[in-house]
């Protein structure tokens, strides 16, 4: 091609390592990306996401998860009582991942500080974290027929029962 | 080695007792009497004035058992009911009881009799 010895094949090569660097870039978690650590096993998805979304544990402090899982049989309405060993088994893993668990990243920490002490809030709907994350969302949207209403979080952030409710996985429903 | 951990998990994880929909019927049926599809359709679309929140079964499940349901007060769509629409339905027998029991208390304000849970089933089979 000159007299510096470059080639179309340099150049070729050149292009697919800038293509294949942008799409690890792409695909890299950003560190500050909204994924929260979910339980292990299914256990927690069956028997916590029959219903409605499987709730990632780091969206309410421990103490919230304690009393919801003492009221079980009177759940918003429901029976949603467990046997013995799973009830033991997910309220363990709620505790250890919750918003003031002992792992908490800094979006869970930020969630537990913003809730008073002596409050054990039973709606991650009503918390002030995510009334301030969702304060452009306008209210037609909610009420939208595949939506219904804020609680439904897999029905916009569709790996939300992975834990991931990263900007690049939301996909609102069109009306 | 990492994405063939979920495979191996994957495969402990499969319910020891993995059941066709046929055989979980043929159990039903051996505690209630000969299971009719047609009393299982009535039992799904019946509506019963004892229902808390949802006054039938087709409220959350749609009046099309091969149709994605949705739950009428957490809008959650839910997977359709019919073996046919959804493969891995009537396979589990322990949550198969479960849901009975929830759906029933539910809908009917009491628990499903083995006889409408073998007519149930059966009408879900039968949906083509
Ligand atoms: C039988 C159905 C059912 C099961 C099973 C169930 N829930 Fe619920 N859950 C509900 C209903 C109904 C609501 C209230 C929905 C509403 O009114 O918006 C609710 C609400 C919630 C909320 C509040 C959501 C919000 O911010 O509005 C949390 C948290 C929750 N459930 C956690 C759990 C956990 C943890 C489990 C497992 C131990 C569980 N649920 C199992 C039916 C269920
Ligand atoms: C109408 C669809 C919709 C529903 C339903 C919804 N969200 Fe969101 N959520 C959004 C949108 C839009 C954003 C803003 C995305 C952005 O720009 O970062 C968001 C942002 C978030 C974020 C912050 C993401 C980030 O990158 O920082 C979290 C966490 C979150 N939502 C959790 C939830 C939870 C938990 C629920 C259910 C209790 C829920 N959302 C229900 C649409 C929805
Ligand atoms: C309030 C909403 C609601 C109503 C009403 C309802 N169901 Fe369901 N049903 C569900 C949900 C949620 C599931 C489990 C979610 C999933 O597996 O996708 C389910 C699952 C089931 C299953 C489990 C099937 C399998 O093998 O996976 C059976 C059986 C069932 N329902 C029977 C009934 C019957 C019988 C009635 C009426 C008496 C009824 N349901 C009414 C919400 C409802």
């Amino acid at each position: 091609m000159n007299d510096y010895g470059i080639t179309w094949k340099h150049l070729a090569s050149l292009f697919l390592a800038v293509v294949a660097t942008a799409l690890v870039i792409e695909r890299a978690p950003a560190s500050d990306e909204a994924i929260f650590p979910m339980p292990a096993g299914k256990t927690y998805v069956n028997e916590c996401g029959g219903c409605h979304t499987a709730f990632a544990p780091g969206l309410l402090p421990a103490r919230s998860w304690r009393r919801m899982m003492a009221e079980l049989a009177n759940h918003f309405g429901e029976d949603a009582s467990l046997d013995e060993p799973q009830h033991l088994a997910i309220l363990k893993d709620l505790e250890s991942l919750a918003a003031d668990g002992p792992q908490a990243n800094m979006r869970m920490r930020r969630i537990s500080a913003a809730i008073p002490a002596n409050a054990a809030p039973q709606r991650i709907i009503e918390t002030g974290y995510f009334k301030y994350m969702h304060d452009e969302v306008p209210r037609h949207i909610w009420q939208r027929k595949k939506i219904g209403t804020p609680g439904n979080c897999v029905a916009c952030h569709i790996r939300a029962n992975e834990g991931r409710y990263g900007e690049r996985e939301v996909r609102i429903p069109p009306p | 080695m990492k994405r063939l951990i979920p495979l191996f998990a994957l495969c402990i994880g499969l319910p020891a007792a993995a059941q066709t929909p046929q055989l979980i019927l043929e159990s039903l049926v051996a505690k209630a009497g000969p299971a009719s599809a047609a009393r299982g359709e009535q039992l799904y679309r019946a509506k019963s004035k004892a229902g808390k929140t949802a006054d039938s079964c087709a409220a959350c499940h749609t009046d099309n058992p091969k149709a994605v349901g949705q739950h009428v007060k957490t809008f959650k769509a839910i997977d359709p009911l019919a073996p046919v629409a959804q493969k891995d339905r009537f396979t589990d027998p322990a949550k198969v009881e479960k849901w009975f029991k929830r759906n029933c208390q539910e809908v009917l304000d009491r628990p499903c009799t083995p006889q409408e849970k073998a007519d149930f089933t059966a009408y879900m089979i039968s949906v083509k």
